[in-house]
């Protein structure tokens, strides 16, 4: 599944990634060129230079300086290229990986995504997907590798076919040694991380929820002492993985060196090509170990690849049922073990009952957020667990405990309610929920920026705003928990004579969970819990 | 971290300064320069003496070994250069990690900060700190080290070569300073819009509720398609300057190459347009070719770890500030140890949260010794009234007095034995858990235990019981009377219960309440509770609303 996304991404990007292809791979012919005619010049002039200012004359020089000077540009231009267009296609093909998951994580049960905690699903949105971006753009070192390697073969193989032999063993011995047992361990030694990392964290939460009595009985030595073992394994499986990086790369600088001795060993003909076999082989070998950042830094994305693998393959959930309009004008009925209540189309009801009875689960259920509310609760007969996200959404609209404004302006927050919402709607709004005043006064109005969770106003103004944004939703009922907390009574009252208004010219029903009195008027009728 | 946090290191003391600091894993990476000097040795003199006497010399075999040597010194020095670098990592990142636990866990609730942040702070941003210690700062000291050795020991085969070494150097660095500025211009331009985008991904994750509850997942995804589209091309605008300073620095590490092979050539073949300022053999020639490469090497590798300073930096200064801030929160002087506590009042006293959300105003009076019970509905304030009776709030306003005496909450806590809704557990024995509030007293605890029907629960192994904090398979009503006992063993004269009566059955929660009576008899308890039995034995009862 996550494959396929990468994959479909990946192809949209096709170009840039052929570029950046091409450019690898003249860089990596002109970087080992460079080395190899740089080598071969100097010997050959050498050797010409002291055969007497006859021979010195005769000596081609234009030919192998002009190269050297080419192979240098080329070389440079070549690796800014390569890096510049490999980059653009990973990051761009991961900018349509990312909203793809998200789709795939709205568009579930939400059961099954509320199940994992939000800051988890948000790293993995975040950082997983970036560790994939290493893997896109490593994409382009195969070819020039491939393209480096090549060259050096082409560039032995005139200093006689054992020493171009001697080279590719080489080249194949270095890939053998890079992709033999590491990889295993070290993808043992990131999953053994990852597992302190958790530990860890869940270590400093436990703790941190303990914090009177760390600092009543002065606690801070035994608790650095509990968090240590995590922290030293934490370090530990670290310290293995840069050991075992240590030891990759190190194989390959071995090899390398006894690849290049071994071409100078076989090598046959004069010292020119000798020495240009020679620098060649350690350049096109250097070339080769690139792939070596590949091998080692396969865990990490398959890990990565794994948990947005789960993502990735979460079914969607069940459409919507048909006859929304009819369900609209059918009664709700809550009923719990001890009573039944029956509200109709446009009634008013409060849910009531002292804290921890479970009224926000009863509201999250009615939404179809959740399933979890012992009670029962129908509509026109139906069960809402049966009904589904899709349909509840379209007959409800709430205004949670919690306000739940997103990171953006108030016109963004007002917008969520549904499309096409329009300034003075918004306006009207926020006049009912007795917010227009506030927001007139915000610096940039109704573009206001909220910061994370709305951090510019006061936990009652934050609440408002988000009643603001029930009222725009147009859903046949609404649903407030705790609309006027954080209210002095005046503007309570206000609130309620305003709601009482909209909720009669709007003909909608209302679910209202409040423990302020100021507001118990406006139902018709009770549900205790 | 916030733009507007200018907190430095430099004012705060931190492990991890000086920065130029000359340690084991930049000697290492500058003896793999040793190893770039043996290979180069070795293949000037086998290719030198190939040419002069057209065939291999005899002594090749030596110095085919020295090339094998070359690669075994450089992979040792690298690797040791590598595992030194986080060695040093991992003794300041300790350092800083228990400085941070015992600077944040204790006054989490007093800053106003959430859990989560502080967590960031202590294992995220000090884990992105790694990088500059273990891998950037001795690459700095190796990129300024190693192109001069490297030089120097090209002046003696050619000094014209080290020369041109040297002279690349002065337009590269015009270069570099050119891209740098224009880099960290476009960087700052582009930060703030940077982190609100990539900060909508985590906003939209956690507000997913309301998104689907108002059926928006769709423009939100074409939201989040869009911001990510812009972060793409915002980064790519970073990078473009980026790239250009590494292909500065590619530039003039190939034309160092180009222009020592260059002259060398010309050099040997007699034909230089000026006077030859050196006499050139092709051992001393090649010699400095085969080094020239590795005189930006340093540089190339500097650059390449440019990721893990800029990372680096970003969470030094984001402990720098967390540090700061939570260290200028040290507890108040302690109060001497009282006996006993004969009045404690609170007169109007607010609670103060962030954004001026205000609990309160609270006024009580409670004597001791005596059981006072605090109650009302969940919300109205006791466990944040019980909390500021310690301190253990962003701020307060209005009066504490102990004994008649005005006093510091924070410094109260001294004489405050506390029992929480969630009791700490650590991972040891049950003993060692049971007197972490009494450290040295020989307390009598099996009495106690037996009191609060806990002694089925220690058994055969007894005090011994080891307990393990994650999945300890303790219910809640026993890890909170293992609090309790916890605070009654403390000795300390006032007792402070949230809950001592939640999760348990009635026949254990009267032993319990009959235990807090017994206690109360020579300490000053105030219980916060929705037990009508608890409230029942007391005293006196404070109802907030």
């Amino acid at each position: 599944m996550i494959a396929q996304m990468l994959q479909d991404a990946s192809r949209r990007q096709r170009s840039a990634t052929g570029v950046a292809i091409l450019l690898a791979v003249l860089a990596a012919i002109a970087g080992v060129g460079l080395l190899a005619v740089s080598g071969w010049f100097l010997t050959g002039a050498a050797i010409a230079g002291a055969a007497g200012v006859a021979a010195a004359r005769g000596f081609n020089y234009l030919l192998p300086s002009a190269g050297i000077r080419a192979f240098a540009i080329i070389r440079t231009l070549g690796r800014y290229g390569e890096r510049l267009f490999s980059h653009r296609a990973a990051f761009f093909a991961l900018a349509d990986v990312r909203p793809a998951l998200f789709g795939k994580l709205a568009g579930a049960e939400p059961a099954a995504v509320f199940s994992r905690p939000s800051g988890e699903v948000a790293a993995q949105l975040g950082s997983d997907v970036d560790a994939l971006e290493d893997a896109v753009v490593r994409r382009v070192t195969l070819p020039g590798a491939l393209a480096g390697a090549g060259t050096g073969l082409a560039a032995c193989l005139l200093a006689g076919p054992w020493a171009a032999a001697a080279l590719l063993a080489g080249l194949a011995a270095m890939r053998l040694a890079s992709r033999g047992v590491v990889p295993g361990l070290l993808a043992a030694q990131v999953r053994r991380r990852a597992d302190a990392m958790t530990r860890l964290k869940s270590s400093y939460a436990e703790y941190a929820a303990c914090s009177a009595e760390i600092a009543v009985y002065g606690l801070i030595p035994q608790i650095v002492e509990a968090m240590g073992m995590d922290i030293e394994e934490l370090e530990a499986s670290r310290l293995a993985i840069v050991r075992l990086e240590a030891l990759t790369q190190g194989g390959q600088l071995v090899l390398a060196a006894v690849t290049v001795a071994c071409v100078l060993a076989l090598a046959s003909g004069t010292a020119p090509l000798a020495a240009a076999a020679a620098l060649a082989g350690a350049s096109a070998a250097e070339a080769w170990s690139g792939l070596v950042r590949t091998d080692v830094g396969r865990p990490r994305v398959d890990d990565a690849l794994r948990r947005l693998g789960g993502m990735a393959a979460l079914p969607p959930r069940a459409p919507h049922h048909g006859g929304i309009e009819r369900l609209a004008r059918e009664p709700l009925r809550f009923e719990s073990e001890a009573r039944a209540c029956v509200v109709e189309a446009g009634g008013r009801v409060l849910i009531g009952g002292p804290s921890g009875k479970g009224k926000t689960r009863l509201l999250g259920t009615v939404m179809g957020l959740r399933t979890d509310a012992p009670q029962r609760v129908t509509v026109g007969g139906m069960d809402v667990r049966e009904l589904g996200l899709e349909t509840l959404r379209q007959l409800f609209a709430q205004a949670p405990q919690d306000a739940s404004l997103i990171a953006g302006t108030v016109a963004d927050n007002l917008r969520l309610a549904r499309q096409g919402v329009t300034e003075s709607e918004m306006w009207a709004a926020l006049e009912t929920a007795c917010l227009a005043e506030t927001v007139r006064q915000l610096p940039d109005g109704l573009d206001q920026w909220l910061g994370g969770d709305g951090a510019r106003l006061s936990g009652g103004q934050r609440k408002r705003l988000s009643l603001a944004r029930a009222l725009l939703a147009g859903r046949p009922w609404i649903v407030l928990d705790e609309p006027s907390e954080g209210l002095d009574s005046a503007t309570e009252q206000q609130l309620a004579s305003n709601l009482a208004g909209w909720l009669d010219r709007t003909g909608t029903g209302l679910i209202l969970v409040s423990h302020r009195e100021g507001l118990h008027h406006l139902a018709g009728k009770v549900f205790e819990l | 971290m916030s733009p507007s946090q200018t907190v430095t290191i430099d004012s705060v003391p931190f492990p991890g300064q000086p920065r130029r600091k000359l340690d084991a894993a930049a000697l290492w990476w500058l003896s793999d320069t040793a190893g770039a000097v043996l290979f180069a040795g070795c293949l000037a003199l086998l290719l030198g003496d190939w040419a002069a006497q057209g065939r291999p010399p005899a002594i090749m075999p030596a110095l085919l070994a020295g090339i094998v040597l070359s690669g075994m010194l450089r992979a040792g020095a690298q690797g040791l250069a590598g595992l030194a670098g986080q060695r040093e990592a991992i003794g300041i990142k300790r350092e800083l990690r228990t400085r941070l636990v015992a600077a944040l866990l204790p006054t989490g609730l007093v800053r106003g900060r959430l859990t989560g942040e502080d967590m960031r702070v202590a294992i995220d941003d000090v884990e992105a700190y790694e990088g500059l210690i273990a891998r950037f700062n001795p690459l700095k000291f190796a990129a300024v080290a190693s192109p001069l050795t490297i030089a120097l020991i090209v002046a003696f085969a050619s000094w014209v070569c080290a020369l041109i070494m040297i002279v690349t150097l002065v337009p590269f660095g015009v270069g570099m300073a050119f891209a740098g500025l224009a880099g960290k211009a476009e960087a700052e331009r582009q930060l703030l819009a940077l982190s609100r985008l990539s900060g909508l991904f985590v906003d939209r994750v956690a507000t997913l509720p309301v998104v689907l509850g108002f059926g928006a997942e769709d423009r939100v995804t074409r939201q989040i398609g869009a911001a990510a589209h812009e972060v793409a091309a915002r980064t790519m605008q970073v990078l473009r300057v980026a790239f250009l300073s590494s292909a500065v620095l590619e530039f003039f590490a190939a034309l160092s190459v180009a222009l020592v092979a260059v002259y060398c050539g010309f050099s040997l073949l007699g034909l230089l347009p000026f006077p030859a300022p050196e006499t050139l053999t092709l051992g001393r020639a090649f010699f400095a070719l085969a080094l020239a490469p590795e005189f930006y090497l340093g540089m190339r590798r500097m650059a390449a770890a440019y990721h893990d300073k800029q990372q680096g930096e970003a969470a030094e200064g984001s402990i720098a500030g967390a540090l700061q801030q939570a260290e200028g929160h040290r507890a108040a002087a302690p109060m001497a140890a009282a006996g006993s506590v004969s009045r404690l009042a609170v007169s109007r006293l607010e609670v103060i949260y962030a954004g001026d959300n205000r609990v309160g105003p609270f006024s009580a009076e409670w004597q001791g010794p005596g059981l006072h019970a605090l109650t009302g509905p969940t919300g109205a304030g006791k466990s944040s009234l019980l909390h500021a009776l310690i301190g253990m709030t962003p701020a307060l306003a209005g009066t504490l007095t102990l004994d008649g005496g005005a006093a510091d909450p924070a410094a109260l806590a001294a004489l405050v034995g506390w029992a929480g809704q969630r009791p700490l557990l650590l991972p040891g024995t049950l003993r060692e858990n049971l007197v972490l509030g009494s450290p040295g007293g020989a307390v009598d605890l099996l009495p106690l235990l037996e009191a609060c029907g806990l002694s089925s629960l220690i058994g055969e192994r007894g005090l011994d019981l080891a307990i393990d904090p994650r999945g300890s398979g303790l219910s809640g009503g026993e890890r909170r009377r293992i609090g309790l006992v916890r605070a009654i063993a403390s000795g300390r004269p006032i007792l402070l219960l949230d809950e001592p009566t939640a999760d348990l059955d009635s026949a254990t929660a009267d032993r319990v309440i009959d235990l807090i009576a017994q206690v109360s008899r020579d300490r000053l308890v105030i219980a916060a509770t929705h037990d009508a039995g608890l409230a029942g034995r007391s005293a006196s009862v404070v109802t907030l609303s």
